[in-house]
C-alpha cells in the first residue's frame, strides 16, 4: 500500500464514508448466507475473502487490501436474508482508503492504464486481444 | 499460510455472532497437512463454515490458532453399489448434493445453512435440520470418520466410537474425511397449512407422524407467519416424499427457501439469539403458552420437538426460564445447535461428567477447543 500526505479534507471525508460503511453493514448478522454464491469465496475458499468476512474486517473499522479482492459483482447481496448492500460498502471503503492514501500500488496501475490504453494491462487493446475476457 | 492481524478478524466471529480473539489463522491444503500443523501447534480452534449457533469455531483469548479445514474439498470414491461417498470435511453440502444429482443420490440431512454447511462442521456438530423426523441426525449417515489426534496421528473411527467425535464440537480431534452413507433423491412436494390454535397443531403433528411419506413437519408460530407474508395463523410446511403435496417444483423450492430465511429475517428484527430446545412433541402445548406470554416468536422442526424460540436483547433474561422449563418437561436443553460457550452453564452435572471423560480419553493434553461444551 502506498501512502501519501493525506489533507484535512480528505480525512474528513474517508471518516464519513466510513460511517456510511458501518451503517450499510451494521444490520449483519454473520449468518454466512453470502459466502454461497461469492465466486472469490467459492475460489479460495478463505473466510476473509467471503462478503462476510470483509463486512466483520469493516465493523472493527479495519481498511484492509483484502477490501480490494471482491468482484463487487453483488452475488452476496442477492442471497443476503437481510439485503444488505455489501458491495456498496466495500467500494466506500476502497474510496476511504484513497483518500487516507493506502491504495494499492497494483489498482493504481490499473486505472492509469485503462485511462490511457482503454485496458487494464496498458497494452494496445487490439494486442492484448487475447487476454481480456472481461472487457 | 497465514493472516495479517486485520484479516484474523474474519475468524473471530461466527453465526453466534459472538466475538473473541485468534493468535492466527491457518489453512490447510490436505491431510498430512493437519497432521503437521497439529503436532506443532498448542492449542488449536477446528474450523468449517463458521455457521455455528453456539460459538463452538470462536477462538478464545488471542490464544487459539483456527484450523479452517475449508480447503479440505476432495469429494472421493463414490460406492453406488454401497450407497456411501468419502468426502473430506471441507465439502459444502450443496456441493456434494450437486455432485451426487447426477448419480439421483443425496445425502438426506438437511440444516438450513445447507448452503454452506461443511459435511466436517456438520459431523462435529452432529447437525439435524428439517428432515429429522425421517433421517436423524448427521451420525446416523456416517460410516466411519477420519479424525487427527492430539499428537498428529491419523486414525479412523467407525460406528462404535462415532460418538467421541460427532456432536463433540471438535473438542476431541480434528475431523478431516469421512464416509457417508447416501439415499436415492426423493421426488418431494410439500402442502402449507394453516392451522387456529396449539390443540389443532399437535393433533395434525400426531396424525402426520403416522405417515411414513412424510419427511418434514417445520411449524411457524402466529407472527412469524405473519413476517413471511403468510397469513396471522399457525403454519405448518410439511414436506411429503411423494406427490401428496399440493406445492411442487419451482413453488416447493420457493417455500423452503422461505423457511430458511425465517432466523435472518427474525435477528433483523432485533430477534438476534437463537435457542434449540427438545421436547416431547406431545408436550408442546405446555411449552407454547410460555413462549406466547413473553412475546418470544418460535418455530422449529416439530415432528422430532427441535423448538427455535428468538430472543431480543430484552427478553434474553428469560432463557434461564425456559430451560428450567424445558428439564420439567423432560426435554433437553440444546436439540441441534450443540453447546458451545453459549450453552455451557445449562449443561446438567451427570451429561458434564459424561463428556469430561470423553475429553480426557480423546485429548488428555486439551489441545482442541478448550474452553467449548465443558
Amino acid at each position: 500500500m502506498s501512502t501519501k500526505k493525506v489533507s484535512k479534507q480528505d480525512k474528513l471525508e474517508a471518516e464519513n464514508l466510513m460511517e456510511e460503511v458501518q451503517e450499510i453493514i451494521s444490520p449483519c448478522i454473520k449468518c454466512g448466507m453470502c459466502k454461497s454464491f461469492c465466486p472469490v469465496f467459492k475460489t479460495l475458499r478463505e473466510e476473509h475473502h467471503s462478503p462476510r468476512g470483509k463486512a466483520v474486517i469493516l465493523s472493527e473499522k479495519i481498511l484492509d487490501k483484502v477490501l480490494f479482492q471482491c468482484n463487487l459483482c453483488k452475488a452476496c447481496e442477492v442471497r443476503c436474508p437481510l439485503n444488505i448492500k455489501v458491495c456498496d460498502a466495500i467500494k466506500k471503503a476502497r474510496e476511504a482508503m484513497v483518500l487516507k492514501g493506502h491504495e494499492l500500488k497494483q489498482n493504481k496501475e490499473m486505472i492509469t492504464n485503462i485511462r490511457k490504453t482503454n485496458n487494464p494491462f496498458g497494452n494496445d487493446p487490439e494486442k492484448s486481444k487475447d487476454k481480456l475476457y472481461c472487457c | 499460510m497465514t493472516l495479517n492481524k486485520s484479516t484474523t478478524k474474519s475468524y473471530e466471529t461466527d453465526a453466534s455472532g459472538l466475538r473473541g480473539k485468534a493468535k492466527e489463522v491457518i489453512f490447510p491444503n490436505s491431510i498430512p497437512e493437519v497432521q503437521k500443523i497439529v503436532t506443532i501447534t498448542p492449542k488449536i480452534v477446528p474450523r468449517g463454515g463458521g455457521t455455528g449457533l453456539a460459538g463452538g469455531a470462536v477462538p478464545q483469548n488471542g490464544q487459539d490458532t483456527v484450523l479452517d479445514l475449508s480447503k479440505l474439498t476432495r469429494i472421493q470414491s463414490l460406492d453406488k453399489e454401497r450407497s456411501s461417498i468419502e468426502v473430506e470435511a471441507g465439502v459444502i453440502l450443496d456441493d456434494l448434493q450437486h455432485h451426487l444429482k447426477r448419480y439421483n443420490l443425496e445425502f438426506p440431512v438437511n440444516p438450513s445453512s445447507h448452503t454452506i454447511a461443511t459435511i466436517g462442521g456438520m459431523i462435529a456438530t452432529d447437525a439435524v435440520g428439517s428432515r429429522a423426523i425421517k433421517y436423524g441426525r448427521t451420525s446416523k449417515w456416517v460410516k466411519w470418520v477420519d479424525i487427527v489426534d492430539s499428537q498428529g496421528n491419523l486414525q479412523r473411527k467407525g460406528a462404535t466410537e462415532l460418538s467421541d467425535y460427532a456432536g463433540m464440537e471438535g473438542t476431541t480431534g480434528v475431523i478431516v474425511k469421512a464416509c457417508l452413507k447416501l439415499s436415492p433423491r426423493k421426488l418431494r412436494t410439500a402442502s402449507l397449512v394453516p392451522l387456529e390454535t396449539v390443540k389443532e397443531t399437535l393433533a395434525l403433528v400426531r396424525q402426520l407422524k403416522l405417515d411414513s411419506s412424510v419427511s418434514m413437519m417445520e411449524f411457524m408460530d402466529k407472527r412469524i407467519s405473519k413476517d413471511l407474508g403468510l397469513e396471522e395463523r399457525y403454519h405448518l410446511i410439511v414436506e411429503y416424499e411423494s406427490d401428496k403435496g399440493k406445492i411442487k417444483d419451482g413453488a416447493y423450492e420457493k417455500l423452503l427457501a422461505l423457511r430458511d430465511r425465517t432466523y435472518p429475517l427474525l435477528a433483523s428484527e432485533g430477534y438476534t439469539r437463537i435457542e434449540d430446545p427438545k421436547i416431547l412433541t406431545d408436550r408442546f402445548d405446555k411449552i407454547m403458552p410460555w413462549f406466547e406470554s413473553k412475546n418470544i416468536p418460535v418455530f422449529g422442526h416439530l415432528g422430532v420437538g427441535i423448538l427455535h424460540p428468538c430472543f431480543n436483547h430484552d427478553q434474553e433474561k428469560f432463557i434461564p426460564e425456559m430451560m428450567k422449563l424445558v428439564r420439567k418437561l423432560g426435554g433437553q436443553i440444546s436439540g441441534e445447535h450443540g453447546i458451545g460457550l453459549l450453552k455451557k452453564s445449562f449443561i446438567e452435572p451427570n451429561d458434564k461428567k459424561i463428556l469430561v471423560n470423553i475429553k480426557k480419553r480423546t485429548d488428555p493434553i486439551n489441545k482442541f477447543n478448550q474452553g467449548k461444551v465443558i
